[in-house]
């Protein structure tokens, strides 16, 4: 998770150190309210959106509403066929992999972490809400321009192999 | 294209997130939109590839000496046993960590010498105004008369039951 939101591999490391040095200094505070991975979980967010807030230099935030040009670009499912229909057989391949991970580094960090606590951490759109303090509307217009882009990035790939294998 | 932009952001949400009225138009609404379909069609096929993709980069990492890191960055201490507090478990020394190990009692024993000294500074003050030099204070079960005389403050110190 981590490693999806601070996208450098030494800052996830430290990331997820700082995390269990945190919890060992806290556990007194731990109330037992909710699991303990959740507050695990908790505090590995916290700490690597902190992380990627203190590198980035100011940037003008994107807006998370929804306009008539983002839908129109999904597309028709072309990535669907790009892709395959099986997602983990895709996963698999260690190109689709690194390109996966090409495009999610390429994201906004709000994108970029509201994907990865989605997918990831398998959070639903409540605990999102609650997680990085939004609306429940907020959380679903976000993790749509998220995956929109997602899907951009990864068309521009599956666009070039279909290229490449045409005769 | 208008009820797009509404039921768009609907499309990957999994079972029970949307309520029956949202599931149910978002269905009527997918039926008569290519473009969300499309959408939701990509969204399916791209689902788990970011924890996929994730959890195999996170794995060409040699985490054997994670813990040992971990370990050495909280002093190689054993975890903090609940309802200890952390710089008590870890052997925090000195007067502050005495205070916070034993905050009620430093209260209970500070609070009456603090408002002693409190006192003696107003009657002291007083004194040069030609006021009377005689204030009771009750502290913790405690009453604490400090009497001013012209060789300085006497403090008595009684139970509040009058012994």
């Amino acid at each position: 998770m981590a490693l999806g939101i601070v996208r450098d591999p030494d800052l996830a490391w430290d990331v997820a150190q700082d995390t269990f040095v945190r919890v060992h200094g806290h556990l007194a505070e731990f109330e037992g309210k909710s699991s303990f991975s959740t507050w695990l979980y908790r505090i590995a967010t916290h700490l690597s959106i902190d992380s990627v807030r203190k590198e980035r230099t100011a940037r003008r935030e994107e807006l998370d509403d929804v306009n008539e040009a983002d839908v129109a670009e999904a597309g028709e499912g072309i990535l669907s066929t790009g892709l395959g229909n099986d997602p983990r057989e895709n996963a698999l391949r260690r190109e689709l992999g690194e390109k996966v991970l090409e495009a999610l580094e390429a994201l906004p960090e709000k994108h970029r972490t509201i994907l990865v606590l989605r997918e990831v951490e398998g959070l639903s759109y409540e605990e999102l809400a609650e997680r990085l303090g939004i609306h429940k509307g907020t959380v679903m217009s976000r993790l749509f321009h998220a995956r929109k882009k997602m899907q951009a990035a990864l068309r521009r790939y599956t666009g070039r192999k279909a290229e490449e294998q045409e005769p | 294209m208008r009820e797009c932009l509404h039921f768009a952001p609907m499309i990957g949400a999994r079972a029970g997130e949307l309520t029956a009225g949202e599931a149910k138009a978002l269905e009527a609404h997918l039926s008569g939109c290519a473009a969300c379909r499309g959408f939701a069609r990509n969204v399916a096929a791209t689902d788990g590839l970011v924890g996929e993709a994730l959890l195999a980069r996170a794995n060409e990492r040699d985490f054997a000496p994670f813990v040992d890191e971990v370990m050495a960055r909280v002093g190689a201490r054993p975890p903090t046993p609940a309802g200890l507090r952390p710089a008590y478990a870890q052997g925090e020394r000195g007067w502050w960590s005495w205070l916070r190990r034993h905050r009620r009692g430093a209260i209970a024993t500070l609070a009456p010498v603090l408002a002693a000294l409190a006192v003696i500074v107003y009657v002291r003050l007083g004194l040069e105004r030609g006021e009377i030099a005689m204030v009771e204070i009750s502290s913790e079960g405690e009453a604490t008369t400090i009497l001013e005389t012209r060789d300085g403050p006497v403090v008595l110190l009684s139970e509040e039951n009058g012994s």
